[in-house]
């Protein structure tokens, strides 16, 4: 799977725990008490000794091994411990964070969360991040300031509260031994599953992925990604989703068994696709497509598939939760993590293969060679492809509308 | 991932140990042949999820419509190990035998309690010593957390504390079961022949309820080697045991024969453990007393028949 935190299965347990939270008498520690920090020499003495631990989606191996045997060593050089949670779901790093606070607990276990969407925006709107603390970072200023990607959150501004870690750009793949002639736009994509019928399909929504392709689809039958308004109103949803809802519907049938039952999750979309049960599949984390053509999981036909309306992208970070008690060490992982060395190294196919948020243009030459030397992955194009004519990610409030009105205007239909 | 719910293959060593094999009672043509078939049967339900599973483990490569793998290897090992097998299979051994190791003890006490009713309202206390079966766990564990993390009860702790709590209905049932086939005069007859409290728990109250309480253990124990929540949750990543790293690999992609090798690696300790109970099983009733017993094995009918099952298992 991919840099996504994705929705977590436990909603009903989070939201259970902001309202819990604003009742709680004793409040979340402050945050502007806890960045003491003003200079970084500051920080990296506090950092000395500290153990910082990093809770992250531990399904992927190529992202474990990175961080076991390429950062965490990397941090070490500045007396920095890092030890890596893995989780199923982000949703669980963020459950501990909310009753370590409700608990009125200012010496959280979390250090950090590989985190991003609709759980940063959860944690946001708790008051559980730490804030203003990214420009503290010196890796950041290679970063560009005026990156979109970096500034807005799926909608939730960054304002600082999570550190960039990489880039990922939704992505569609095919078994180019069974589809020689591609289509090269969205709507081209729904009509060559409607020319073959039971080889395509995509998940439900409101898995991530699926959630992602249903608003994939919308951009399209909406006339582009600019017909679609990022700030989410009733007026724009009411207006366009009705020929989004229409054309999906009429796909159904053409679809995987027949659009009866969808994939729960993109793992189960890629068994299929690995099964050569359909000949498509999507992903946001294209970075893992490599490493599974290269182990025999995916046919080894597997090929990108550019398409000239674009598609979406997005960064995942690293958040600090407000309540840590190795602010400082974890302050130090993110910035290393930032760094040129560690940005160029976790871009390499064969390592992790995931896109830098670093600014490579502004670069001093030889630490853009780094990138430059970088091996091509056979399967993945390099990120200035494949994030040729991106969109940015709608607003939050989209997400939940469009799943719903899926579930009503789709699949009960 | 190993199942979270107990395994009953325990029943037959609860009641059939003090029964003696007569002539009388031994099957004999068409009963004999409904009994082996019945055996062969349940044999073959619990072993046949573990076919997939082999047969994963060793895969490199199956993918759809092969009946079969059509790449052998030890790819999955190879994965397993860096998704860290083994050290998270050493720290899921070491919860097990602490939780094993405090829930059993305390489960034999509050049985041994409630059987020599020196408890008050002993319906109401079993009723609740087995209310933490009957709670969803997660509910549970984020409420609890809320009060250990105001208590500053530092999370290993927690874990432990917590587990031996949901270990506690299993270890004090069977216990129950042993104690309620427990015969009280032994111990008196040893305090008459002058023995002083402490040989008497070693001499004889121990080696009698020796087998019951390896069942007791094992039950425990796997109580916390299968448990997610309640380690990620209380545990606050402190402690990354083996259920943890098999959930986080079974949540990607083409980690099939991975997530193979360490089910089959989760599945080691318990029928190890399985298997030193039922050697452990009847070696309890030698240790007791040399001489003849004044009266017959204790009659298991008393035991077994009244209203609690042997296995809480079935109960759960």
């Amino acid at each position: 799977m991919s840099s996504i935190a994705r929705r977590p299965r436990r909603t009903a347990a989070l939201a259970l725990a902001v309202p819990l939270l604003a009742l709680t008498a004793c409040a979340a520690p402050e945050s502007s008490a806890s960045t003491a920090y003003d200079d970084w020499d500051a920080v990296l003495a506090d950092a000395e000794g500290q153990t910082v631990q990093l809770w992250m989606y531990g399904g992927d191996d190529q992202g474990n091994a990175y961080v076991d045997d390429i950062l965490t060593p990397a941090v070490a050089e500045y007396g920095v411990t890092l030890e890596r949670v893995p989780v199923t779901d982000t949703g669980d790093a963020l459950n501990r964070v909310f009753t370590e606070i409700q608990a009125g607990r200012s010496d959280g276990t979390v250090d950090l969360i590989w985190v991003n969407g609709d759980n940063f925006r959860t944690g946001k709107e708790a008051d559980a991040w730490l804030c203003d603390w990214t420009d503290l970072l010196p890796s950041m200023a290679a970063t560009d300031p005026d990156d979109p990607l970096l500034q807005s959150d799926f909608g939730t501004p960054v304002d600082g509260c999570e550190a960039p870690w990489h880039k990922a750009q939704f992505t569609l793949a095919y078994n180019a031994e069974a589809i020689p002639d591609p289509p090269t736009t969205l709507a081209g994509v729904l009509d060559w599953a409607e020319a073959h019928p039971g080889r395509f399909t995509y998940p439900a929504p409101p898995d991530f992925t699926g959630s992602v392709f249903v608003r994939e689809v919308l951009a399209s039958v909406s006339g582009g990604a600019d017909e679609v308004p990022a700030a989410y109103s009733d007026k724009a949803f009411d207006e366009l989703s009705p020929a989004l809802y229409d054309r999906l519907s009429e796909l159904a049938p053409s679809l995987w068994r027949g659009g009866d039952t969808y994939p729960a999750n993109e793992a189960e979309l890629g068994q299929l696709f690995a099964d050569r049960q359909i000949d498509m599949t999507m992903t946001y984390g294209p970075a893992t497509l490599t490493d599974l053509v290269a182990d025999g999981t995916y046919p080894p036909e597997t090929t990108v598939l550019p398409l000239e309306d674009g598609t979406v992208g997005n960064a995942s970070f690293l958040g600090l939760p407000a309540n840590s008690d190795s602010i400082a060490g974890a302050m130090v992982v993110a910035n290393v993590a930032l760094s040129v060395e560690q940005q160029a190294a976790k871009a390499q196919p064969d390592v992790w293969g995931q896109f830098t948020v670093l600014d490579i243009e502004s670069l001093p030459d030889d630490d853009r060679a780094l990138f430059d030397a970088l091996p091509t992955s056979p399967v993945v194009p390099g990120y200035e492809v494949l994030s040729e004519n991106a969109h940015g990610e709608l607003a939050a409030e989209w997400v939940p509308a469009l799943d719903e009105g899926w579930r009503t205007g789709v699949l009960d239909r | 991932m190993p199942s979270p719910t107990l395994p009953m293959q325990s029943t037959p060593t609860m009641q059939s140990t003090r029964t003696m094999q007569s002539t009388l009672t031994t099957p004999r043509g068409a009963g004999r042949v409904i009994r082996v078939a019945l055996t062969m049967l349940l044999v073959a339900w619990f072993a046949l999820p573990f076919l997939p599973l082999v047969l994963w483990a060793s895969a490199d490569a199956w993918s759809f419509p092969s009946p079969l793998s059509t790449a052998w290897g030890v790819q999955g090992l190879e994965e397993a190990l860096g998704f860290g097998l083994v050290p998270g299979f050493d720290r899921s051994v070491l919860l097990g035998s602490v939780v094993a190791a405090v829930a059993t003890p305390l489960g034999a006490l509050a049985a041994r309690a409630l059987t020599f009713g020196t408890v008050p309202f002993p319906r109401t206390v079993s009723a609740l010593l087995l209310a933490p079966i009957a709670l969803p766990p997660f509910a549970a564990v984020l409420g609890v957390n809320v009060l250990l993390l105001r208590a500053y009860v530092p999370p290993i702790v927690g874990v432990v504390l917590v587990l031996v709590v949901l270990a506690l209905p299993y270890t004090t049932f069977v216990m129950r079961a042993a104690y309620g086939a427990y015969d009280l005069s032994y111990e008196e007859e040893a305090r008459l022949l002058g023995a002083t409290p402490s040989q008497v728990l070693r001499r004889v109250h121990l080696p009698m309820i020796a087998p019951a309480l390896a069942r007791a253990a094992f039950l425990a124990f796997l109580v916390a080697w299968s448990d997610y929540i309640v380690t990620v949750i209380v545990g606050g990543g402190e402690l990354v045991t083996l259920p943890l790293i098999v959930a986080g690999a079974a949540a990607g992609l083409g980690n099939d024969a991975a997530v193979a090798v360490m089910s089959l690696g989760a599945v080691i300790p318990p029928v190890l453990l399985l298997v030193a109970v039922l050697t452990l099983r009847g070696s309890g009733r030698a240790a007791g007393g040399r001489r003849r017993r004044p009266s017959a094995p204790p009659n298991t009918t008393s035991a077994a028949s009244s209203s609690h099952p042997t296995t809480p298992g079935a109960s759960a």
